[in-house]
């Protein structure tokens, strides 16, 4: 057989061995997305596409629909996650991603089953999200995810699953969530119903500090993060914080760039106190507060 | 063979390619370009628009060096960069040789990503439509800004172009057989015989 011929069949038999865990997910108007059966009873998917919180269904590919039911979801991963009762439903072979390399043949696969082949073009350690989720591994494929090809799976040239492929985190690159964070937040959400992460409720924007207010006032780092908005009594507001009060440092940890404080509070939960630092009226001064529950966004 | 076999040498072509991506960074531009390290001696190719001015080269290892601009043809967009350093070079392929269908491989910086592999196959091969007479090779393969200046390779990761400009979603690069007749034309390179 051609070597050609070879790879040809190889790639449809890793979309057959995948494609009867894929389901249509319908959570929105007009075009449904993709979701993958991750554990019996448990179908993950994007969030962005999952536009309404009740009456979903999911339709296995023989075409019977499904009920499912929303059992949380993250947008700062864009997971969500579904419960179904469906027996038969098999569920994906799980990989793991750190495992791939740059020119590793991997396809998107779609309900239907549709595929987009392509391969793996790069590769980065951890990163956050612009709505602050902390992703365990930049997974950046070269193939073209079509319409409702979100929360479908990234496969590897088995038919294993490494990632969730989502359009929702980067309007350039197609990007897949690595398995390991899909699977830590699928358990979280099945526990709890949600992803509890620190929040004080304020608007941050990176400033550089004047050498004379460093000197002056002893100290070390050379940026802070002046406060430019403040939520109506949330945690931050409640403590006395005002607008154009400059954090440089949170439980006397430096802070210069908002990450550093998305990376403090992302494990404190609510009810946690912190001391935040700041500079007010040039002057040095400490807040304690309570840290509280980010409000959940509702899509 | 089969898709893991052939997986493999894919990641190992990559591999390869990546190590003789270059990245361009002309001046204060915030956008980076890529390049290809021709020859063990320091010379980097890349586009013509990618280094106008003051070049700095930074090689996959992480080195980075001031360049001197030795060549530059705004006509082909090709410029030949030079960089004090004992460098590995790209193993250069014979353009005259592809054919269309070819699997092709581009590397190259697009949307801060650094090193990225994108693949296709040869889609056309000669002039462009208002591009004449300048021969191209046209790829089906997804390039972006940062890929400019950067390698188009075949399978066994020979370059074969220089990736310089997208027209209708199709990448346009530079055969390698233009690229050395401008290095020979600038002198930047010497074909074995003396010149006079």
């Amino acid at each position: 057989m051609s070597t050609l011929l070879s790879l040809s069949n190889d790639l449809a038999a890793a979309v057959a061995r995948v494609a009867p865990a894929i389901v249509s997910v319908n959570a929105r108007r007009r075009l449904p997305s993709t979701g993958i059966h991750w554990r019996p009873g448990i179908v993950v998917t994007a969030h962005h596409t999952v536009r309404v919180d009740d009456d979903i269904t999911v339709s296995r590919p023989d075409g019977r629909a499904v009920r499912a039911t929303l059992a949380g979801r993250d947008a700062s991963t864009d997971l969500a996650v579904l419960t179904v009762q469906d027996a038969e439903l098999p569920v994906v072979e799980v990989a793991d991603s750190t495992a791939l390399s740059i020119g590793h043949i991997v396809l998107a696969v779609g309900y239907g089953p549709r595929a987009s082949l392509g391969v793996v073009s790069a590769l980065g350690g951890r990163w956050r999200t612009w709505r602050g989720g902390d992703i365990d591994q930049l997974v950046c494929a070269d193939l073209v995810l079509y319409p409702g090809f979100s929360g479908g799976p990234l496969v590897d040239a088995q038919g294993r699953v490494v990632g969730m492929n989502t359009s929702g985190l980067s309007r350039q690159v197609p990007l897949a969530i690595p398995t390991s964070v899909v699977t830590r937040v699928t358990d979280e959400l099945v526990k709890s119903g949600r992803i509890a992460r620190g929040y004080i409720g304020v608007g941050l924007q990176p400033v550089r500090l004047p050498e004379t207010m460093t000197r002056a006032l002893g100290l070390t780092g050379t940026a802070g993060l002046v406060v430019v908005n403040l939520e109506p009594d949330g945690p931050a507001a409640r403590a006395g914080l005002l607008i154009g009060d400059i954090l440089i440092a949170l439980d006397g940890k430096p802070v210069g760039e908002t990450d550093d404080v998305q990376a403090a509070l992302g494990p404190l939960r609510a009810g946690a106190r912190v001391t935040i630092s700041l500079v007010r009226g040039g002057a040095r001064t400490d807040v304690e507060l309570t840290v509280g529950e980010r409000p959940q966004p509702r899509r | 063979v089969s898709a893991i076999g052939l997986d493999d040498s894919m990641v190992a072509v990559a591999a390869g390619l990546r190590r003789v991506t270059a990245r361009v960074i002309d001046g204060d531009r915030p956008s980076h370009g890529a390049g290809v390290v021709w020859t063990g001696d320091g010379v980097i190719v890349t586009n013509a628009h990618v280094a106008r001015r003051h070049a700095t080269v930074v090689l996959a290892d992480g080195r980075r060096f001031a360049a001197r601009i030795e060549a530059c043809d705004v006509r082909s967009d090709l410029a030949a960069l030079r960089i004090d350093a004992s460098v590995q070079p790209a193993d250069v392929g014979d353009s005259d040789r592809l054919r269309v269908g070819d699997l092709v491989l581009a590397v190259g910086h697009p949307f801060g990503l650094s090193g990225a592999l994108t693949t296709g196959l040869v889609h056309a091969l000669g002039p462009h439509d208002g591009l004449a007479p300048a021969r191209f090779i046209h790829a089906a393969v997804r390039l972006a800004p940062g890929n400019s200046g950067g390698p188009l390779a075949d399978a066994s990761g020979r370059v074969i172009g220089v990736n310089s400009m997208v027209v209708g979603g199709l990448a346009l690069a530079v055969p390698s057989n233009v690229v050395v007749d401008f290095l020979r034309r600038a002198r930047v390179i010497r074909d074995g015989s003396p010149l006079l």
